[in-house]
Parts: structure tokens; C-alpha cells; sequence
């Protein structure tokens, strides 16, 4: 259905004035977090100041481009023509205002002062405890407390000074990966550069001239493998036409944690958790957008040895750049799955014209669950529970030998059974502002390396962002009411969600 | 293709297959059209113990355990044993013959009495005397209550080897009762193996349905299957086999009824140094040897006054025919120790005392290396149980806790329980033997390491004694 002009100019208004409250919100929630003495310091990447009623280009936004709708799903009239998929379709912010903030989902900016001409950095190598999932605290090796570390983020052109901290109990060396910099300072261990031992501290500094999606990490091997990355993102002088309202980071890694573990195995071959940003499906925090916005979602594959097909559902996206440089247009590539290799960083870009919950995910099936386990035992018999076992650990209860009627297929059983969230796992699901008003049942299908991609229509959007306790699901049917077809929708029963 | 040619290759196709089909169906193992191969490899022909060994297993356990609320207790298999081991009476006569030896070897010796017709004829009389005559034996030296003295000291030998029998039969006994006690408790610890076992094969099938196990994994569980099977089965018949000696020792046919008790229960650790100053001071058997040496004194005593002539006085009254007259006779008569003066024997008792000398200590010697090889035998076990109560099952416990709780919380798959399981379950009975290992151990260390409560109960004189005297002296 088209929009009529009237109510668009309105939509686009208050849309434009609530991401620009949530811009500085979410800002400002940055900053309450640095450090007080730091309070002063810069934060890298453009602040966000109200919009202007029109972009550079055309003096306003459009809802139509040659057949293709931002508010609804299209495709185009012309594959050649420039706005085919949203292609070139501009988001509501002017290329005026600078890059939009860049966003890592539960990660941290890395604070800097300006001392002698550079920005300068410090970053301190060391153990950390993330949360992958409530309650499943694991102990990997990062920066600053975090895992993955704090996010660098500069401008193209500033020169950069990096001082890096071991306090780890082994030599490290950090590796700027993607930079074309002087060869001192590239970070190689005995190569380049003698290990930086542990209690020491070592100084990087290089002009940089690129622009893009870089990050840094520890360039021994096994450190690798055991967390120590993160985000070092270059803006472009000049922001990149069209420029985009929403600019997301995230980092695909995979672990082997045994049960009962808290540590990785980073000598494993094969991988049991997954996480994106440190956190595990449905921990990870959801991607939320205004409806009619264009998105960049800049996506690290940095997995000990897992590539990941990455699948974005309800959306047609354009891969724009891989980590060395942004792609000319004229290569961008339509896809809904891209495959992003070990050490790949990918950058997508679309028109999010589709309301609603969408998956985000990789596609490996056995990285879309958690801590996967072959499902025999008693929580697939009729009248068997563990609960039995434990009550009493010197007898265990009898075992009864008859099948089940699932037997009757060979296969059975293919889906997870006796997957359980405490109440307490649920209330810390259900805590993050972005998951509000989602259906019941979401958790229970978002596991491992997958997040979600919220499309939401403004005042949609202002309830999630800006209010508390809506109630579950009340988001989501709404979209159904003014998008779907809600006379063949059915809830989602009420489970027992905590919250 | 034409339609003909069509026709042809199909029924050549379809009558290979039904070749295939019969040929098939010979075998064992290959389906049939009733049977889905998924069903034919996942069903075991036989799951269930009852139908392992049919006719072959014993049903006096079920009997028993029937009626839950009698049972057998170690104090009155003890007073059952008391009465009716065969051993403690054949002790008791011992003394008995002891105490009878001592009393016939100091009776004192009858009076003789004879008619005495001598030199018939003489003179055409009826002959020169014939009389009645009495005669008596004075024993001299004390030799009667010598000897008494004697046998009543084997007798006290007696009652020592007597005490020591009691030791055997009460120890055989306790090890034997504990031991039926043990088997008690590996009989259910087996059948929590084998429920494991029965998991194992159901999870097993579970995996093969899902793709997860193949066709060896199957044989494999069902062998495992069987295989703990058999093991139930053993420890059943280990009961049985318990149960019956324990019987046999007690010396009564009794109704199997499950035992009341606790292997834990046990004393303090016992002290090497303080038991063994026990063993080797108030052993029975030593307390036998050291009374057997002083029968040896006195039998040495005895033979020393072997020698000394015995009196024998005789007197009568009789007709002498040729003098026509009433005559007496008398009578002294006495040995004269020329030659035998009874040195053999004497020299055979002195050297019989200095044997026995050595039979104490051999007595000792021996006691102190079967207490080393019981000591040894109990330090490892409490050693172990000690290690077995404090780290080993706690662990492992905790182990299938743990294992549980991560199957519960999806990261763990439910065969790494059974493992965890079965390690637990199969590290309880090592504990159980151990326990046992301790508990008898302990029983023959109090018990003066006397053992064998159905060998025949010694007498009072050791292998290799020569009695010397058919008549006992």
C-alpha cells in the first residue's frame, strides 16, 4: 500500500527527531560509562545532531526509487538501475552530519586523549570472564576487561598511538590487521618486533590512511583462538555515498568449552559455543532499526578455523566492501547469504523496507544451537526425567526398554529436546530494552550464532527504545495487525518467561 | 525400448528379487518383509535376565528376600555355631580323654591273687605246699601322681587347643557371615550395573535410530548386555555359595534369609606392635605349646623316677602235705635297676622337652609371619577404604552428579552419564571387596589368626610325639 505524502512527511519527522533522541541517549549511555577523568576525553566517531528535514543529494528522502519501496518489500524495475534492492536508496541522515555512530551490540569504545598530535590509545592485554550465555561465565583472554576488546574507532587520516599493556603471563604482540603501515609497527611477534613480556608495555603509532573495517588482535596463534580481537574502525574523510542511518559491528567467534568448563580449549578442532560480540544466542542483543532506514552491518568472522555462510531473513542485501577496502559500486553484489571466511570482515548495506523480527544468522546448522549434544537418554523416553536420577545418586532408576512411538521413523528425534531456561536465565533474556514486545517463545529458537535484526515502524520503535514493560509480544502483533495477516495469526503461548 | 522387451526385463527383475527374498530368508540375520531393518537390528532377542540363563539360577534368594522382615544376624549364627559345630564338640572331648587319661593313669595298681600248688606228688602227697597267696605292688617315687599330674596337664593342653578351636569356629564364622554380607551388597551393585547395561543398550538403540550408532554398536551393547547378565548371575551364585559354607560352619541346614549388618562398622586401626605382643602372649596356640612344655617337665619328672623299683609284697596261707602242716608264705620282690634303668626314655623325655621349647618358638615364628601377611592384607584394605570413604567414591559420586546436572542442562550427552555411572557403580564394589578384605583382616587379627572351624579340632599332643608307653603313665 503507498503511502500518502502527508502522513509520510510526519512518519519521517518524528522518525528522523526519535532516532536523533536515541542517538544522543545511547551516547550518553556510552559515556556514563567512561571512565569520570575521562569524561572529558573525545569519543571517537561523529556525535549525532538533529537531522536535517533533506539529505545532500536530492534536498529530501523519498519513499519510491524506481520501483523500489523503503517502506515495503521490493525489488525495483531495473536490476542496472541504481536503486535496484535500495541500492543506492539514502538513509534519513545527510552525508553532512558525518558517519552514523558505529555500534558493536555489549561491547565497549576504547576511550583516547590527544597527546602530541595523535590519538592515543591504551589497551591492556589480559584475562577476562565474559558472559556467553546468563550464567555461563567463561574465562577467555581479551582487552580492558572485555572480550572481544573495546572498539578503536578513528577517523581516516588521524595518526594513532596504541599502548599496549601485557598483563597477561606470556609474551603477546598485537597485529593491525588490514593496515598498511609502517613495518615496525605491524605487530608480527620476532618478526618485527620483540614479544612484549608479560608486566610490559609496548608503543604502536602510524598515520592511517585508509578507510574501512579493520580490527586489531594478538598475533599468537593460541591467543587467537582464545578471544583476543576487536573492532578498529576507520570513517571515511569523506562519509560513503549513500550514507547509512545505522552502522552495526558484529564478531562471529567460536570456542570449545566442555561442559562443566569455564575454559576454551584453544588446541580443540572442533568448537561447542558460539558467540557474537561475547555473547550467545539469545544473549546476543537484537539489531533495532526504524522501518524505511539503511543499514550497514559490518560482520567479522574471526573463528578459530569456522567460516561462516551468514543469512539475513526477510531482506535482500547488498555486500558492499570486504575488510581491505569498500567495493566499487558497480561490484556490489545482491545476496541473502554471504559466506565470510576465518579473519574476513563483510560489510552489508539495505533498506530495512520489512518490518518485523528477522533472523540474523550463521547457517552452519551446527552453529545455530548452543553446547550441541546427541538428544538419546531419558529426556526423549515417555516417563523418564533426570530429576529421578537425582534424588537418589546410589540407585539409579530402572530403564525402560520399550520404544517410544518416535521410533515408528527412522531419524527421530532430529529437534533438541528437553531444552531448559531457568527462570533466572529467562529474567536476564527478557532484561534487555531491545527484546521487548518480541513473542513469548523467541528465545527457544536463537541459539549459538544468531542474533535478530528488529525492523520496527517509529512509535513501534519509541515504545522498544524509549519506554518500559511492553508486554510480550504486543510488538509483534502489532506489526502482524499492520503488516501481516491477523486473522491467521496465533500467539505465542505464555510461557513461563521470568521477567 | 518396445512394450514387449518392457514386459520381459520386468518380470526377470522381479523373479531375481524374489530369489534374493528366499535365498535371504535363510539367514539369521536378514530381514524379512514383516521386518523393517531398523526394528531387526534394534530389538535384542532376549532383554531381560529372567530369560539369561533359564533353570540355572537359584531361587532360594527370591524366597527369602520374600519375607523382608526376618533375616540372619551374626550373634545368633555365633550361638548356632556354639552348639552345633562339630569341631567345638570334637575340642571338648579332647579335654574329656585328657581328664580320663589322667585319671587312669594314676589308679593304683590291684592286688593279685593266686592259688599255688607246688611240687605235686612229691611223696605220694598232694603236694608239697598248695596255699592262697595275695601279692600287692607298692608304687614308689610318686610315679601314680606323676603321671596323673601329667594328663592333667594335657588336658590343660586341651583346653587351650579347645579355646583355640572356639577362635576357628568363630572366626570362620564372622568371615564367613561377612562375606555373604558382601556378596549381599555386590548383588545389588550388580544389578545397578546391569540396569546401566540395559540404558547402555537402549541408548544405543536410541543413537541407531538417530544415525549416531551402527550395527557394531548394537552388538556390541547387546553383548555388554548379556555379559553383565552373567555377572548378576555370579554374584547371585556367590551367595548362594556363602550362604552355604556360612551353613556348614554353623553345622545346621539353614533357610536362606537375607543378613542383617554393616561391613563399615569397624574398630579403631589396629596398632602392629600392641597386636603383636597380643597374638604372640595370649594366642591359644601359644598358651597350648608353652602348657604341652610344661607336661614335658613333668613327664621328665616322671621318667626320672621310672627306674625306682616298685615293692611288690605277697603273702598267703596253704597246706603243705608232705609236713602235713598249715604253712605260710611271704613275698618281697623288687627290680634291680642293673640294666634298664629306664635311660632311654628319660633321655627321649628330656629331648622331648627341649622340642617343644622349640615348638614354642617355632609357635611364635609362625604367628608372627601369618600376623605380618594379615597385617599387611588389613592395612592395604582399610588403607583403601580409608581412600575409597574420603576421595575415591565422593568424587566419583559427585562426578555423576555433576555429569547428570550437565545432561540436564543440555551439555553433556547421556552416554558420558552411564559412563560416569558405571565407573561410580564398579569403584563401589572395589570398596565393597575392600571393606571385606578389612573386616576379615580384623576378625582374624582379634582372633589370634585362627582359621579352618571344620578341620578336625588337635589333640593335645603335637605331630611327631612319641607316647612312649602303650598304658598311659
Amino acid at each position: 500500500m503507498e503511502r500518502e505524502t502527508s502522513p509520510r512527511r510526519h512518519f519521517i519527522k518524528s522518525g528522523m527527531l526519535a532516532a536523533a533522541s536515541l542517538a544522543a541517549g545511547k551516547t550518553l549511555s556510552a559515556q556514563e560509562q567512561v571512565d569520570p577523568e575521562e569524561a572529558a576525553v573525545p569519543q571517537a566517531g561523529p556525535i549525532a545532531t538533529p537531522p536535517a528535514a533533506s539529505n545532500t543529494k536530492e534536498g529530501t528522502v523519498r519513499d519510491q526509487y524506481d520501483g523500489f519501496s523503503r517502506f515495503k518489500p521490493s525489488r525495483g524495475n531495473d536490476p542496472d538501475s541504481d536503486y535496484y534492492l535500495g541500492k543506492l536508496v539514502p538513509g534519513f541522515r545527510s552525508t553532512e552530519e558525518g558517519p552514523a555512530p558505529f555500534v558493536a551490540p555489549d561491547l565497549e569504545k576504547l576511550p583516547y586523549v590527544m597527546k602530541d598530535g595523535a590519538k592515543q590509545f591504551e589497551l591492556v592485554a589480559q584475562n577476562v570472564r565474559r558472559e556467553f550465555l546468563p550464567g555461563y561465565e567463561m574465562d577467555v583472554w581479551g582487552y580492558n576487561g572485555s572480550m572481544p576488546g573495546p572498539t578503536i574507532e578513528v577517523t581516516q587520516g588521524d595518526r594513532v598511538r596504541i599502548i599496549v599493556h601485557n598483563e597477561l603471563p606470556e609474551p603477546t604482540t598485537v597485529h593491525w590487521h588490514g593496515f598498511e603501515l609502517p613495518v615496525q609497527q605491524d605487530g608480527s611477534m620476532t618478526l618485527t618486533q620483540n614479544p612484549i613480556m608479560p608486566g610490559k608495555s609496548y608503543v604502536y603509532e602510524f598515520d592511517i590512511h585508509e578507510a574501512g573495517t579493520f580490527f586489531y588482535h594478538s598475533h599468537v596463534a593460541m591467543q587467537e583462538a582464545f578471544g583476543m580481537v576487536g573492532w578498529f574502525i576507520v570513517h571515511p574523510k569523506k562519509v560513503f555515498d549513500p550514507p547509512v542511518d545505522r552502522d552495526f559491528g558484529l564478531i562471529f567467534q567460536n570456542f570449545h568449552i566442555k561442559a562443566n568448563q569455564t575454559i576454551s580449549n584453544s588446541w580443540a578442532m572442533d568448537w561447542s559455543w558460539h558467540t557474537i560480540n561475547g555473547r550467545s544466542g539469545p544473549f546476543t542483543t537484537p539489531l533495532v532499526v526504524k522501518h524505511g532506514e539503511r543499514v550497514r552491518i559490518r560482520l567479522l568472522d574471526f573463528s578459530p578455523m569456522q567460516h561462516h555462510p551468514i543469512h539475513l531473513h526477510g531482506h535482500t542485501f547488498w555486500l558492499t566492501g570486504r575488510e581491505g577496502a569498500r567495493t566499487p559500486k558497480s561490484a556490489w553484489i545482491p545476496r541473502n547469504t554471504e559466506l565470510v571466511g576465518v579473519a574476513q570482515a563483510a560489510e552489508f548495506e539495505f533498506i530495512a523496507n520489512n518490518p518485523g523480527d528477522w533472523m540474523f544468522h550463521c547457517h552452519m546448522v551446527h552453529h545455530m544451537m548452543n553446547h550441541m549434544v546427541e538428544q538419546v537418554g531419558p529426556r526423549i523416553r515417555e516417563g523418564a526425567n533426570v530429576d529421578a536420577y537425582m534424588t537418589n545418586l546410589d540407585q539409579r532408576p530402572p530403564v525402560d526398554m520399550k520404544h517410544s512411538e518416535g521410533f515408528a521413523t527412522p531419524g527421530y528425534p532430529q529437534g533438541m529436546q528437553g531444552m531448559q531456561m531457568s527462570e533466572k536465565f529467562m529474567k536476564a533474556i527478557w532484561s534487555r530494552r531491545e527484546v521487548q514486545g518480541m513473542r513469548a517463545t523467541w528465545p527457544k529458537s536463537v541459539h549459538g550464532l544468531m542474533t535478530l535484526l528488529r525492523v520496527l515502524p517509529d512509535d513501534l520503535y519509541q515504545q522498544v527504545m524509549e519506554t518500559d514493560d511492553v508486554p510480550k509480544g504486543a510488538i509483534f502483533e502489532e506489526i502482524v495487525q499492520r503488516f501481516g495477516t491477523p486473522g491467521t495469526y496465533q500467539k505465542a503461548p505464555m510461557m513461563k518467561m521470568g521477567h | 525400448m518396445d512394450g514387449n522387451l518392457f514386459l520381459k526385463t520386468l518380470a526377470q527383475v522381479a523373479t531375481a528379487i524374489c530369489l534374493l527374498a528366499s535365498s535371504a530368508s535363510g539367514q539369521e540375520l536378514a530381514p524379512t518383509a514383516k521386518q523393517k531393518i531398523e526394528q531387526l537390528l534394534t530389538e535384542p532377542n532376549d532383554i531381560g535376565l529372567d530369560t539369561a540363563a533359564p533353570g540355572t539360577r537359584w531361587d532360594g534368594l527370591a524366597i527369602g528376600q520374600s519375607n523382608a522382615a526376618e533375616v540372619h544376624t551374626l550373634n545368633g549364627m555365633l550361638e548356632l555355631a556354639a552348639r552345633s559345630n562339630p569341631t567345638i564338640l570334637q575340642a571338648q572331648y579332647q579335654i574329656t580323654g585328657q581328664l580320663a587319661k589322667a585319671q587312669q593313669a594314676g589308679l593304683y595298681p590291684n592286688p593279685m591273687i593266686a592259688y599255688i600248688a607246688e611240687n605235686i606228688g612229691v611223696e605220694g602227697t598232694a603236694g608239697e605246699w598248695q596255699g592262697a597267696e595275695l601279692e600287692q605292688r607298692f608304687v614308689t617315687a610318686g610315679k601314680l601322681q606323676l603321671s596323673r599330674d601329667k594328663y592333667l596337664q594335657r588336658a590343660k593342653v586341651a583346653e587351650h587347643l579347645a579355646v583355640a578351636q572356639q577362635f576357628r569356629v568363630c572366626n570362620d564364622v564372622r568371615i564367613h557371615y561377612y562375606q555373604t554380607l558382601a556378596a549381599q551388597q555386590i548383588l545389588d551393585l550388580q544389578k545397578e550395573l546391569l540396569k546401566t547395561a540395559e540404558d547402555d543398550l537402549a541408548t544405543t538403540r536410541e543413537m541407531f535410530n538417530a544415525g549416531q550408532a551402527n550395527q557394531v554398536d548394537l552388538h556390541r551393547a547387546n553383548s555388554e548386555l548379556r555379559r553383565q547378565q552373567l555377572s548378576v548371575l555370579q554374584a547371585e551364585n556367590r551367595i548362594r555359595r556363602e550362604f552355604l559354607q556360612l551353613s556348614s560352619l554353623v553345622g545346621m541346614e539353614l533357610a536362606f534369609l537375607p543378613l542383617s549388618g554393616d561391613l563399615h562398622a569397624a574398630s579403631d586401626l589396629i596398632d602392629y606392635d600392641t597386636v603383636a605382643q597380643r597374638v604372640l602372649s595370649q594366642s591359644p596356640e601359644i598358651l597350648a605349646a608353652h602348657s604341652k612344655l610344661r607336661e614335658d617337665q613333668i613327664t621328665i619328672n616322671r621318667e626320672s623316677v621310672e627306674w625306682v623299683p616298685d615293692v611288690i609284697v605277697g603273702g598267703g596261707v596253704g597246706r603243705n602235705f608232705e609236713a602235713n602242716d598249715t604253712t605260710g608264705a611271704l613275698s618281697v620282690r623288687m627290680e634291680l635297676p642293673i640294666y634298664d634303668r629306664n635311660q632311654g626314655t628319660y633321655r627321649q623325655a628330656q629331648a622331648d622337652y627341649i622340642r617343644q621349647q622349640k615348638e614354642i618358638r617355632r609357635t611364635e615364628m609362625d604367628l608372627k609371619m601369618r600376623l605380618a601377611m594379615q597385617y599387611e592384607t588389613y592395612l592395604s584394605a582399610a588403607q583403601h577404604v580409608l581412600t575409597y570413604e574420603e576421595m575415591i567414591l565422593p568424587q566419583l559420586k559427585q562426578a555423576y552428579a555433576t555429569s547428570l546436572q550437565s545432561y540436564k542442562e543440555d551439555r553433556l550427552a547421556w552416554p558420558h552419564v552411564l559412563h560416569s555411572y558405571r565407573d561410580y557403580t564398579l569403584r563401589r564394589i572395589e570398596y565393597t571387596d575392600q571393606l571385606l578384605a578389612r573386616r576379615t583382616s580384623e576378625v582374624l587379627i582379634n582372633g589370634f589368626l585362627l582359621h579352618g572351624g571344620l578341620n578336625p579340632a588337635p589333640g593335645a599332643i603335637p605331630p611327631g610325639h612319641l607316647d612312649a608307653t602303650p598304658n598311659p603313665r
